[in-house]
């Protein structure tokens, strides 16, 4: 009787050893992470050159004649502070579309990315409440229940508004909820107000809430920036795939800057579980081109600097980040190169003033 | 005679089983009332009819035997990384006095720590994927199995003792002979907690880390979409999955130690 | 060398671990931040009064929810536990019920009763609720059968029977219930906090997460393991005290 038992124990022991050791995969597998999931937590970006690029298959499609590589996205509900811990275990290559505070963030707390695309800049933020919680400003926040996304670019922008506005996250009260949770509770009428973006555009079509306020007709520094980044060291591992994958990527940004594929952008972001109409109406009077540009420029640049400052003013990180040693525009340049797109985009100054004309502000959309 | 003695035997079979149909049934029927008079709003709590059909449509297709299947691998998975480790650290803990006194403290002091308060700390170290998942579900599992095998192993009986010591057993000889068996129906108890704190752990590991196939992400997906019927129909597959849990490690316990008592 | 002197070699061992870890950097200071960092993180919080306020509301919330969860589990688990028709009609029902983790459900008390108080205060008293029940029911039925027909030969009635024999003996396992009631409520109180909050402990950890501070989550485990010390410490005297008439069974 005793023998079986030790060998059942060793067994088990053994097993558990055994179940523990990881697969070892022959493949490389490129694994890409976006900080977001889209309606009903389907796994689809929507928004910006990412989204094209995933809902086109343009990475997929430059490594099609690659067996031995595969791709692989992940989409976090957890959004930029989810997508944070996966770089950090070691998970994820390539962290597409994190925003600018995650991204600050990981940086100040040692992970080691290079920034080597921008995905979007200047996007517009909504402010949604509830029909009858009388905030008809932004100064009516006050005292209010808000929720707050805490850790992603959100968090970040709206800071920013309440700032301007003489608020501060002390003057509200701010429960940390995710996308998800707070549309849920702004139905239930749990809070009333939030933040956001094209999803709230949903729920005003229903009647759940009204959208006194977006940073539209404000200054430029109020929309929210994402960046494209490689961890170090797959960058200096596979220097090469970088390159086709930030190929993929410009290729992307090209169709989705066009204003002749305007609809067909709409239609790529849709697959997100929103209708073309309210990606249209987030667009409205503005260009693709002014968000879905991956130049490096000396606006994004000091947007970056200035986000970065605003993050250690407001407490959220605990020390001074080197923003400049940051940017890789190596492999974007060449990509750019490569495809004659130099002069496509329009390139800004730290201020925000364009320097130089851009090819894509020739392109028109088809209907008007 | 014997019929009525058959009566009666079925009566006190039957008996307490319609009885405990009765509290159930009677909150069925509240149930239905409720919502018949619109008593609280459509989305909270939808008739009984609709989530029998959720049911039906979720046991049919869709990706619910899937979520079930996630979760009793997560469980099971935490579990086989947690468990032998509490056995091994609670046998050290036991059987060695020095290693009780070394180490027993910091353990104690290690439990008053909330279970949960590991969850951000093993996502950050862990990712948020299954990595971070399994490790919370083994550590949940560790405690336990730590916790019954050192009071086990620790309290082996004087008699058993002595037997060893006249006997001149080695160590080893000692452990496999002795102690061990004597600590036997202890450290079943605790790899029978381990085994359900395992499952308690995994709904929440899947509620607070990232999306995945799995019960807890079905009743996140419920409380995001406004459907409460698929709520229910998870919580009712963790209700089930519980007890099927605890009703089957009580009875292989009881099993081993008949086992083992031969 | 004395027992509480032995107690703290290993803990002191691992901390100087920890802290030559951090100096030399073993470990990059992302998994394990320096020693001194967490006490920033903890001096930090304790400065700005947050850590005072968030740990008041912690302890106010289990408070609450204990309170009500054990005075409902008292009276439930009395009723079934002294009324076989009770128990034969509500134990398989609470049984079924009992078997779900109270985490589980917050979502469907978040529906109904929303993200406040009322969510957390609410799954805090049914997370102490059901051991509490357990522990009286089991109390109950671990009554010497001596001792009741002790209290029927001196004829007492129903009331006597239960508050001068069957309660006093049912003590030590409706402490036990008691116990883990506090223990389970704590458990479920961070879980809650972690889940949708605005302040408390939990709020303050899952803060550290969405911000990548580790060493600000480190700290608040700390903070939990010394109140998780303390609570258990309190209700350890006042069981001891309790129970110090209570002779045992024979």
């Amino acid at each position: 009787m005793k023998t079986p038992l030790r060998f059942a124990l060793l067994g088990f022991v053994l097993g558990t050893a055994l179940a523990t050791v990881p697969a070892l995969a022959d493949p490389l597998t490129i694994r890409i992470g976006y900080p977001g999931v889209g309606a009903d937590n389907r796994p689809f970006a929507s928004g910006d050159i990412v989204a094209v690029a995933h809902a086109g298959h343009y990475v997929e499609d430059e490594f099609a004649q690659d067996p031995d590589i595969k791709i692989e996205w992940t989409f976090f509900r957890g959004a930029g502070p989810a997508l944070n811990e996966s770089l950090a275990a070691g998970h994820l290559d390539f962290a597409a579309g994190l925003g600018d505070l995650p991204s600050i963030v990981g940086r100040a707390n040692g992970l080691k990315t290079r920034f080597i695309l921008t995905d979007k800049v200047r996007d517009t933020i909504y402010l949604a409440v509830r029909p009858n919680s009388g905030i008809k400003r932004v100064e009516d926040l006050a005292d209010h229940r808000l929720s707050e996304f805490k850790g992603t670019n959100l968090q970040l922008a709206a800071d920013k508004i309440l700032a301007a506005h003489g608020l501060s996250e002390r003057n509200a009260r701010f429960i940390n909820l995710d996308t998800g949770s707070a549309l849920a509770a702004l139905t239930a009428g749990q809070i009333d107000g939030t933040f956001g973006s094209i999803e709230l555009l949903g729920l005003r079509d229903r009647g759940i809430v009204e959208l006194p306020y977006n940073t539209k007709a404000e200054a430029v520094n109020f929309g929210r920036h994402s960046a494209f980044f490689v961890t170090e060291a797959f960058d200096q591992a596979h220097p090469a795939l970088v390159q086709r994958v930030v190929d993929a990527f410009v290729k992307a940004a090209r169709f989705g800057a066009d204003e002749a594929n305007r609809s067909a952008v709409f239609d790529l972001w849709a697959k997100a579980g929103y209708p073309p109409q309210a990606f249209a109406e987030d667009f409205e009077n503005e260009r693709l081109a002014n968000r879905l540009s991956p130049l490096i420029d000396a606006y994004v640049i000091a947007r970056y600097r200035d986000q970065a400052a605003h993050v250690r003013q407001y407490g959220l990180i605990r020390n001074d980040i080197d923003v400049d040693g940051w940017f890789e525009p190596k492999y974007l340049d060449a990509a750019l190169k490569a495809q004659n797109l130099e002069n496509f985009w329009p390139k800004y100054d730290a201020e925000g003033h364009k320097v130089t004309i851009g090819a894509v502000e020739q392109t028109q959309s088809a209907a008007r | 005679m014997s019929e009525i003695a058959v009566v009666m035997a079925a009566r006190s079979v039957w008996r307490p089983v319609l009885m405990s149909l009765v509290a159930p049934a009677l909150l069925i029927v509240l149930w239905q009332a409720i919502v018949a008079t619109h008593l609280v709003a459509p989305y909270i709590l939808p008739s009984p009819a609709t989530v029998l059909a959720r049911f039906q449509n979720e046991l049919d297709g869709g990706t619910f035997w899937g979520d079930v299947a996630a979760s009793l691998s997560r469980a099971l998975g935490g579990f086989a990384l947690g468990a032998p480790a509490g056995l091994a650290f609670g046998l050290l803990l036991g059987l060695s006095r020095l290693a009780g006194r070394l180490f027993g403290p910091i353990f104690l002091a290690y439990r008053q720590i909330a279970l949960f308060a590991w969850v951000p700390l093993l996502s950050l170290w862990f990712g948020g994927g299954e990595a971070g998942k399994l490790a919370f579900i083994a550590i949940s599992a560790f405690a336990p199995a730590t916790v019954n095998t050192w009071r086990a192993a620790a309290t082996i009986p004087a008699p058993y003792r002595e037997l060893s010591r006249a006997l001149i057993f080695g160590r080893l000889d000692h452990l496999r002979l002795i102690a061990l068996p004597s600590a036997l129906p202890g450290i079943l108890t605790g790899l029978r907690s381990a085994l359900i704190h395992a499952w308690l752990a995994t709904v929440g590991a899947e509620l607070f880390l990232d999306i995945a196939p799995g019960l807890g992400g079905r009743l996140n997906e419920g409380r995001d979409k406004f459907e409460v019927d698929l709520m229910i129909v998870a919580l009712t597959a963790l209700a089930v999955l519980g007890l099927g849990f605890s009703q089957l490690a009580a009875a292989a316990e009881r099993r081993s130690i008949r086992w083992s008592r031969r | 060398m004395s027992r509480h002197a032995t107690a703290f070699l290993v803990p002191a061992l691992l901390f100087g671990l920890w802290w030559a870890s951090a100096s030399e950097g073993w470990l990059p200071q992302q998994l394990l931040p320096a020693p001194m960092a967490v006490w920033d993180a903890l001096a930090d919080t304790a400065a700005s009064g947050d850590l005072w306020a968030d740990l008041l509301i912690s302890l106010q919330r289990v408070g609450e929810g204990f309170a009500l969860g054990a005075l409902a589990g008292l009276v439930f688990g009395g009723a079934i536990g002294l009324s076989r028709t009770l128990r034969t009609l509500l134990n398989p029902l609470f049984l079924l019920l009992a078997q779900i983790p109270p985490l589980a459900w917050i979502p469907l008390v978040i529906l109904a009763v929303g993200i406040d108080e009322a969510m957390k205060v609410t799954v805090i008293a049914w997370a102490s609720f059901v051991p509490v029940v357990l522990g009286v029911a089991q109390g109950i039925r671990d009554v010497p059968a001596r001792l009741r027909e002790l209290g029927r030969a001196l004829t007492f009635g129903p009331w006597d029977l239960v508050s001068r024999i069957v309660f006093p003996a049912a003590v030590p396992a409706i402490f036990t219930g008691l116990r883990e009631g506090l223990a389970n409520a704590w458990q479920t109180l961070v879980a809650a906090e972690l889940f949708a909050s605005s302040e408390g402990l939990g709020y303050l950890i899952s803060l550290g997460r969405q911000l990548f501070q580790l060493d600000l989550v480190l700290a608040m485990v700390v903070v939990l393991g010394i109140v998780g010390l303390a609570v258990n410490g309190a209700l350890a005297l006042v069981e001891r005290r309790l129970l110090r008439w209570q002779t045992i069974a024979p």
